[in-house]
């Protein structure tokens, strides 16, 4: 069962993947301004050293790249914007793409505000974690044009293995052990355990240092990451959905990849490029959480609802 | 078509995408730290009470850690102000003399010294900091020049006074600043070229100084008086000793570090 090809919206749906794969880059780029410790290597903002184009040179390359590239991607979102409100039958949709758009904007303030400050521990954990929401919306909005959303749940299965409620609970797991990652990359506290797997020779560390406990609890995060993706692959099995299924699969594996690079970033004493796909790679596993769990509540309807057949017109509308 | 698999795909392939007494800027040193090493409350222009002084050298002993390469092609001005390349050493020693230390009085000064008003100057020449090591009075003003064909941004990291970060985009570029409160080795660094370090100490008092090439330092003009002598290194454990001196004569204080 599905839509006709009419309604569709294919391009927009094009446009999305685009926005979305734009953000993506633009989290990695973000990640090497850290990396690299060139977060302050341009002081002012909005301009950089009074211009618009610096050159390119030392740190400059990194920070003015990230805000070239964030603002190719502020670019993007606003046309998605425009576009969405323009074409977009569904109020739901249109409101995520003009949320999409104030988040693109509240970034952009959050990344200067970041800078003229001096880097502040609060605003740049917030930076960071705005970034992953913005890019859960874009997600969100090219799935909700795409070919699987538009078909509509009207045949979906029942989800007698409850891969709703884990996805949504895996999604809030990564999103929260990003936050950890986050707060630990913005107090310097990456190498506060030297070692890895072990921390300071033991299992537990002492944690009277905050440094110390942060970094603990983003390494304990990992494992709680690791298990409730382990818990969302195997019911995406057990639900019979082979897509659902391969998803939750890839996610598993990717998130063992993560946990390698995490601890090859401890071992290379945070080198640039294990660090910085670190980060990228935290944020596809949680936008690809994010997708599973928008999947799933296409795909299966709740354990015990029952089977409806909307209209069209109700397929477009949800 | 599953345009749904293509999101799911793109969402997950993330990897692929994936200076005792500064030296002044009227008459600055021939070289860094050592045109600052011999400095004292008089080269600083400030009236003497004293007529003693504490002198030595400040020694190195054990190996002398081999220096680093710095990636100075990351800028091809800076990589054309050092063709030969550009090693950074995080001690540098001559004769067994340890240079770029800073050595002040930490106690023992009584009565107050007017703060010299004029600047004194940190230079940014040849993608590396002139001084590589200063000292200034508090609220003393810090004239920071942008020497070089290229820009720079100016950020001391300090912990008891405010920090500040700017740009200097263009060759010839002043600004003068200063720090409100007392506090010794303020690292300063530029973030667009990472290897360029400076330290900036704050001082109540103007008896300072800080070691030459070879680790020799003197510190003039001090009254008679017992003092705990301390001295810092941007890499070592700073060290603390104390000292007597009487009007006059001139105090022999020797520091040793140890590799």
């Amino acid at each position: 069962m599905g839509v006709p090809e009419r309604d569709v919206p294919v391009w927009r749906h094009r446009f999305g993947l685009l926005t979305a794969a734009s953000t993506l880059f633009l989290v990695f780029v973000g990640g090497l301004v850290t990396s690299t410790g060139s977060g302050l290597a341009v002081p002012d903002w909005p301009l950089s050293y009074g211009m618009l184009m610096p050159p390119m040179v030392g740190g400059i390359f990194y920070e003015h790249g990230h805000r070239m590239v964030a603002s190719a991607v502020g670019f993007l979102t606003l046309v998605l914007a425009a576009w969405t409100a323009r074409a977009e039958p569904r109020p739901a949709v249109r409101r995520l793409a003009w949320a999409a758009l104030a988040m693109v904007v509240f970034q952009g303030a959050l990344g200067g505000l970041t800078v003229l400050f001096l880097l502040p521990t609060p605003i740049s954990v917030a930076h960071a974690c705005l970034a992953q929401a913005f890019f859960c919306a874009i997600v969100a909005l090219a799935y909700a044009t795409s070919r699987e959303w538009m078909a509509g749940s009207a045949a979906a299965a029942e989800d007698g293995s409850r891969v709703r409620p884990a996805a949504l609970v895996a999604t809030g797991i990564v999103f929260a052990q990003l936050l950890l990652g986050a707060l630990m990359r913005h107090t310097g506290a990456g190498l506060a355990i030297p070692d890895f797997p072990l921390a300071f020779g033991r299992l537990v560390p002492p944690l009277a240092e905050p440094g110390v406990a942060v970094h603990f609890a983003h390494r304990l995060g990992a494992l709680a990451v690791l298990g409730a993706l382990g818990v969302l692959a195997l019911r995406c099995r057990r639900s019979g959905d082979r897509r659902l299924a391969r998803h939750g699969g890839l996610l598993v594996v990717l998130a063992g990849v993560q946990a390698a690079l995490g601890g090859l970033t401890v071992l290379s004493g945070k080198a640039v490029l294990p660090a910085t796909a670190h980060v990228a790679l935290g944020a596809a596993i949680l936008g690809g959480a994010w997708l599973l769990a928008l999947r799933a509540r296409r795909r299966l309807r709740p354990a015990g609802a029952a089977l409806l057949a909307p209209s069209r017109s109700e397929a477009l509308a949800s | 078509m599953f345009n749904g698999k293509i999101l799911t795909m793109l969402a997950l392939a993330a990897v692929a995408s994936a200076c005792g007494g500064a030296p002044q800027e009227t008459a600055p040193p021939p070289t860094t730290a050592a045109g600052a090493a011999t400095s004292s409350a008089t080269a600083a222009g400030v009236p003497a009470t004293g007529t003693a002084s504490i002198a030595g050298k400040i020694k190195f002993e054990g190996a002398e850690p081999a220096g680093e390469k710095v990636r100075v092609a990351a800028d091809a001005k800076c990589a054309a102000m050092h063709p030969q390349g550009l090693e950074k050493k995080a001690v540098e020693v001559k004769d067994g003399g340890l240079a770029h230390a800073f050595v002040y009085i930490k106690s023992g000064v009584t009565g107050s010294y007017p703060v010299p008003t004029e600047p004194v100057l940190l230079d940014q020449k040849g993608c590396m900091y002139d001084p590589p090591v200063m000292a200034v009075r508090t609220g003393q003003p810090i004239k920071i020049r942008n020497s070089d064909d290229t820009l720079h941004n100016i950020h001391p990291r300090p912990t008891i006074n405010d920090e500040f970060n700017f740009g200097q985009a263009r060759k010839g570029m002043e600004e003068t600043r200063s720090f409100s409160k007392e506090e010794v080795m303020i690292p300063v660094g530029c973030d667009v070229h990472p290897w360029m370090r400076s330290y900036i100490s704050v001082v109540g008092h103007p008896f300072f100084a800080v070691s030459d090439d070879g680790g020799s330092y003197e510190i003039k003009n001090v009254p008679a008086g017992e003092y705990e002598i301390e001295v810092y290194h941007g890499k070592l454990k700073g060290q603390v000793q104390k000292v007597t001196v009487k009007e006059g004569e001139k105090a022999a204080l020797d520091f040793t570090f140890k590799g």
